[in-house]
């Protein structure tokens, strides 16, 4: 169980949040103007990367409140967590520990227990 | 009891055991050497080992629980213990299953797979049955509520073991600032300084005498926890273990105390010193009972004081047996024998001296290629150095295979670990975690570099003890093996079998032939072959499994990997994972305030959420629901009807843009909405897709409150919730839930407004004074209540609003004003009828998150006029706008009489053949169906393909004994299209 860390009330048990997908997908200011494809883009499309990416969680058995958070999902590490509308750094400046060209990182990924000979 | 014995029963047998005796040790001290039936042979099994990595000695405790599959070699007795050996009928000795033995073939690897593919219907009427006579395990335990508990510990240090590093590791942080809880598996700290003799001293002092002075200091330490009979099963991340402990060791189960506790840990380090599990080797009939594992011997003579057997033939490949061989001699118990895989010039010096000073027939460089006996061992077969054969009648048989790091929790916590060539077998190599493994989990076997292993890894810790120490051992420093995983065997018959897996019956021969089809990813072949799939998970099998694999794909073992180790560490009780959330305190019920009327009334429940709504009422003792759904709903449109609608979900929205906010929630626009109206909305997701809907009250542009289905409640508080936080975060809108601060009742019917008149007899509710979606708050009585003119029914109707605690009176007080008039209370099947002759939606019956207001053609309902709204744009998609989406129909049965039932197909052939072999073309499905006794027919929604278009034509709808019905499409609104009942 991850220990995620709201901005409001600090770190809690990942049983009281809830997951909300990819954060900073905003919502176009003028729906109208928007095509079919660009819409589709907000609503459906993801960017669901392996490895680092900023995502939304909410605390919803503790203060309800939204927060996002930057997790590598090749690990599960959660490495920040911030207030919706504060800037998160960008992604380049947390160390990225998936060194081989498939993304696996060496330690943690869980694919591969034993240490390639 | 004046013998301080502790009697129970074994199949029906009586037996003494010693107090802290497991039934394994309890067993053996009584010579009982056969325990259970294997699982898939049904091939005799006894007592393999001494603890948790048990794979034969699965029995069934007879009790308050009927606890299947427990481990002999784990749960200890108590007074009147009921025993029974499992998978054996009908009896153990003559089971009448072991007849799978000889049709082995079938049962090779893959077996599940293929065996049971055909011929069409064999599944159902034979080997499913025969499975289940046969196969298998224990029988279900017994329902009961479980009593056990969760507890919470916060530490800075967990240590996982309570064994000779365990207790190092604790010794350096005793006294320290530092919160340390150290778990024990067994009833008594010390592990191998209690499971043999392997340690001479430390200090000087006997390893007994030290663990005792040990164990004060430590329980004298603030700072450090002990937990003991608890098993560390799930290694988390973040850092997050759970434990189980087990209260009842020794102790029948009592209905008032808890059995379990399931402990849930959040660490800032975790010390790993859960040490090591031998391994056994693959020989043939390597099942038979009197087969053990050297050390576990070892365990039950030293712990237990029970010696299993006087003399053993002793069979290894590594330098660990020295102690075993050791600690019979010291016993006057000499062994058969003692043979070891290694030449002579690597057999430790202590151990070649033993065997010559005391004269033990000694045969290096050979092995065992197999035993013989039937319930039991009678005879061992050696392959001596030159390949000659051997015989030796001896009736049990002590193996190592080597020794294992128990790195299942290492590798749950995502560690890597590495094959090491000199000890054959997987060590920890890179933590993923804080996680620190010492002694024979990071496989360091040797003693002496212990105390400098956890000064080492432990150093960092502010303020740690310095480990002054000396150990010194029985044998050899060193730790010494030779490859080998499967001896060479003679086959003799088909009775001869070289096991892999012992409790799933695996045979090596079962790995050669997966790989020869072609499954040889460790992974396929586990699945294939089923090897260390059994409740111990290979504990003394799978890496052997790994060799033996390696060997025949000419691969090196790290190549072929091991498969992944998944919590739980050990079976798990579903009882601990449930703790008190069984039964009420699992699900919690809500009920309404005027539930206890419902009860008197014989109200039958449904469950809508976590809600218990009345589905309907029984007038009399045997009226049917279908027959109390007819005369509630004839009885609404004729009178009137009362539904307890406090369910509905309620949810108060405030601020200084509630306006926008409330436009942006709903399809509908509300800025021309006069204040104290009301409308019906309806609520997208951003995809389009109908999600709720309700009715919005305005009070004025800062204060709305809108209503919800019972079930969706907390849903849509939260999807509005996720808007107004991340969306618009600028608008000042505040939401609240306010569900339970109003009881609701709907009253409908031609004779609802009399009724009303009389409850509240200063309202004028004419139509002028009080129209169609409007409302108002009125003093009555001591209290307020808020009337709002609406409709579920399509007949004239109301709804009260009123505080909870005064509401069953007010709805006793309605039931008294209305004695001559017939008001019937109704349930929520009544109004789905009711609302089906409307053609009125029910979100979830016709909608299940496919469906947009166009397809309902509640096109009335979008603002158009609004810019924007959740969900506005998705309406507009090349999609979503395509004439031939499925659209809701209403269906009328050419025999009107005929009841369509729900969720049928809608399709457009009459016939269907009756060899179905090519897919028949489905427009839709039935959403709603009822028979109408106000119409007098059968009527039906459906959500069929371009529907609008199918208005007046015919179509079939298929029913549950394979037929077909014509039907006629029509406007889904059956009765009063203009609404003139509604409006009156
Ligand atoms: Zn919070």
């Amino acid at each position: 169980m991850l220990l995620i860390k709201c901005p409001y009330c600090g770190e809690r048990d990942q049983s009281e949040f809830t997951n909300g997908g990819e954060a900073h997908v905003t919502r176009p200011k003028n729906p109208e103007l928007e095509t079919d494809r660009g819409w589709a883009e907000y609503v459906f499309i993801r960017s669901n990367p392996k490895g680092i990416y900023y995502e939304r969680w909410v605390h919803s058995h503790g203060c309800k409140k939204w927060f996002n958070a930057v997790r590598n999902t090749s690990t599960d590490e959660i490495l920040l967590s911030y207030k919706i509308g504060e800037t998160p750094p960008p992604i380049k400046k947390f160390q990225n520990r998936l060194k081989s060209p498939s993304g696996e990182p060496d330690v943690g990924s869980g694919n591969f227990a034993v240490k390639k000979p | 009891m004046t013998d301080n014995k502790i009697y129970f029963k074994f199949d029906g047998k009586k037996y003494g055991g010693n107090k802290g005796d497991t039934i394994a040790s309890a067993l053996l001290r009584n010579n009982v050497k056969l325990v259970g039936r294997s699982f898939k042979y049904h091939r005799p099994r006894g007592i393999y080992t001494c603890g948790i990595e048990e794979p034969n000695a699965l029995v069934q405790i007879i009790n308050e629980h009927n606890e299947p599959n427990v481990r002999a070699t784990v749960k200890k007795i108590y007074e009147g213990m009921v025993v029974k050996s499992q998978n054996r009928w009908p009896s153990l000795k003559r089971d009448f299953g072991s007849v799978n033995n000889l049709l082995s073939p079938i049962f090779s690897a893959g077996f599940y797979y293929k065996t049971f593919m055909g011929p069409k219907g064999f599944w159902k009427n034979l080997y499913e049955p025969l499975i289940r006579r046969t196969a298998g395990l224990g029988k279900p335990p017994r329902e009961f509520k479980s009593k056990s508990t969760h507890l919470h510990h916060n530490v800075d240090i967990l240590i996982v073991g309570g064994g000779l590093s365990g207790l190092l590791a604790a010794k350096k942080l005793a006294g320290t600032n530092k919160d340390v809880l150290l778990i024990e598996r067994e009833n008594e700290l010390g592990g191998i300084l209690k499971n043999s003799n392997k340690v001479k001293s430390i200090n000087d002092q006997e390893a007994l005498e030290w663990l005792e002075k040990t164990e004060r200091l430590l329980k004298n330490s603030a700072n450090i926890k002990i937990l003991k009979n608890t098993t560390v099963t799930t290694y988390n991340y973040s850092n997050h273990l759970t434990a189980i402990e087990d209260r009842l060791v020794g102790i029948e189960p009592d209905n008032k105390k808890p059995e379990l506790i399931l402990h849930k840990i959040r660490t800032e380090n975790t010390i790993l010193a859960n040490g090591h599990i031998e391994r056994f080797l693959s020989f043939r009939n390597n099942d038979l009972p009197g087969v053990m594992l050297a050390a576990s011997f070892e365990k039950y003579v030293q712990r237990y004081g029970v010696v299993p057997d006087n003399n053993p033939v002793i069979f290894t490949n590594n330098s660990s047996t020295f102690s075993l061989l050791k600690l019979l001699i010291d016993r006057n118990c000499m062994p058969k024998a003692y043979v070891d895989v290694r030449d002579v010039k690597k057999i430790e010096r202590e151990t070649l001296d033993l065997l010559e000073a005391h004269n033990i027939p000694f045969y290096p460089k050979s092995e065992v290629e197999g035993c013989d006996g039937n319930n039991e061992i009678k005879k061992i077969s050696l392959r001596t150095k030159k390949n000659k054969i051997i015989k030796i009648k001896a009736s049990m048989l002590c193996v190592s295979g080597g020794i294992n790091p128990d790195i299942h929790l290492f590798t749950q916590s995502k560690g890597l670990v590495k094959w090491d060539e000199k000890i054959l077998t997987f060590k920890p190599e890179k933590s993923f975690q804080k996680t620190i493994t010492l002694g024979s989990v990071s496989g360091n076997f040797i003693f002496k570099k212990i105390i400098d292993e956890v000064s080492q890894k432990l150093n960092f810790i502010d303020g740690a003890n310095d480990l002054d120490l000396k150990i010194e051992v029985n044998g050899s420093e060193e730790f010494n093996i030779k490859e080998i995983w499967e001896t060479k065997n003679n086959k003799k018959s088909l009775w001869s079998k070289s096991f892999i897996d012992l409790q799933n019956d695996v045979t090596t021969k079962d790995l050669t032939q997966a790989i020869k089809e072609g499954f040889d990813r460790i992974e396929h072949l586990k699945r294939f072959t089923t090897n260390s799939m059994g409740t111990d998970q290979g504990k003394i099998s799978s890496i052997n499994a790994l060799g033996i694999v390696s060997k025949l794909l000419k691969k090196s073992v790290s190549e072929v990997g091991t498969t992944t180790y998944r919590p739980p560490y050990n079976p798990v009780s579903f009882s601990a994972i449930a703790g008190r959330s069984t039964y009420e305190f699992y699900d919690p019920e809500r009920k309404t305030p005027i539930h206890p009327w419902h009860l008197k009334h014989n109200a039958v429940f449904e469950d809508v959420g976590q809600w218990k709504r009345p589905w309907y009422y029984k007038k009399f003792e045997n009226e049917t629901m279908n027959e109390a759904v007819q005369r509630e709903s004839k009885q609404v449109r004729e009178s009137a009807g009362i539904l307890d609608g406090s369910t509905l979900g309620k949810i108060e929205i405030k601020g200084k843009d509630a306006l926008e906010f409330v436009n942006m929630m709903y399809t509908n626009s509300f800025t021309k909405m006069s204040p104290m109206s009301a409308k019906y909305a309806l609520m997208l997701g951003e995809d389009g897709m109908v999600k709720d809907d309700g009715i919005v009250c305005k009070i004025n542009d800062n204060h709305f409150i809108t209503t919800t289905t019972s079930g969706g409640a907390a849903n849509v508080l939260s999807h509005m919730e996720e808007f107004a936080q991340t969306e618009w975060p600028n608008l000042n809108v505040y939401l609240n839930s306010i569900t339970e601060q109003f009881a609701t009742f709907n009253i409908s019917g031609p004779k609802s407004r009399i009724i009303l008149s009389r409850v509240f007899n200063n309202i004028d509710f004419s139509n002028h004074k009080f129209p169609y979606m409007t409302f108002n708050t009125f003093d009555y009585l001591n209290y307020k209540v808020r009337i709002l003119r609406a409709s579920f029914t399509g007949e004239k109707g109301y709804e009260i609003y009123v505080p909870p605690k005064y509401a069953l009176t007010l709805w006793e007080r309605i039931f008294y004003y209305s004695r001559d008039v017939d008001l019937v209370p109704y349930g929520t099947e009544t109004m789905h009828l009711l609302r089906a002759e409307k053609g009125y939606i029910i979100v979830g019956q016709e909608t299940d998150g496919t469906v947009t207001p166009l397809d309902l053609n509640l096109n009335w309902m979008i603002g158009k006029k609004k810019k924007d709204f959740i969900g506005k744009r998705s309406l507009t998609r090349s999609d979503i706008i395509k004439g031939d989406r499925k659209q809701l129909v209403g269906l009328i049965p050419l025999d009107k009489s005929y009841g369509i039932e729900e969720g049928q197909h809608v399709i457009e052939d009459k016939n269907i053949p009756s060899q179905i072999d090519k897919p028949i073309k489905m427009l839709g499905h039935v959403t709603s169906s009822y028979f109408s006794p106000t119409l007098n027919h059968s009527i039906a929604m459906a959500l069929i393909k371009g529907g609008n278009r199918k208005i007046g034509s015919q179509i079939y709808v298929s029913t549950s004994n394979m037929n077909v019905i014509p039907v006629e499409v029509v406007k889904p609104n059956f009765l009063d299209p203009e609404n003139k009942r509604l409006l009156s």
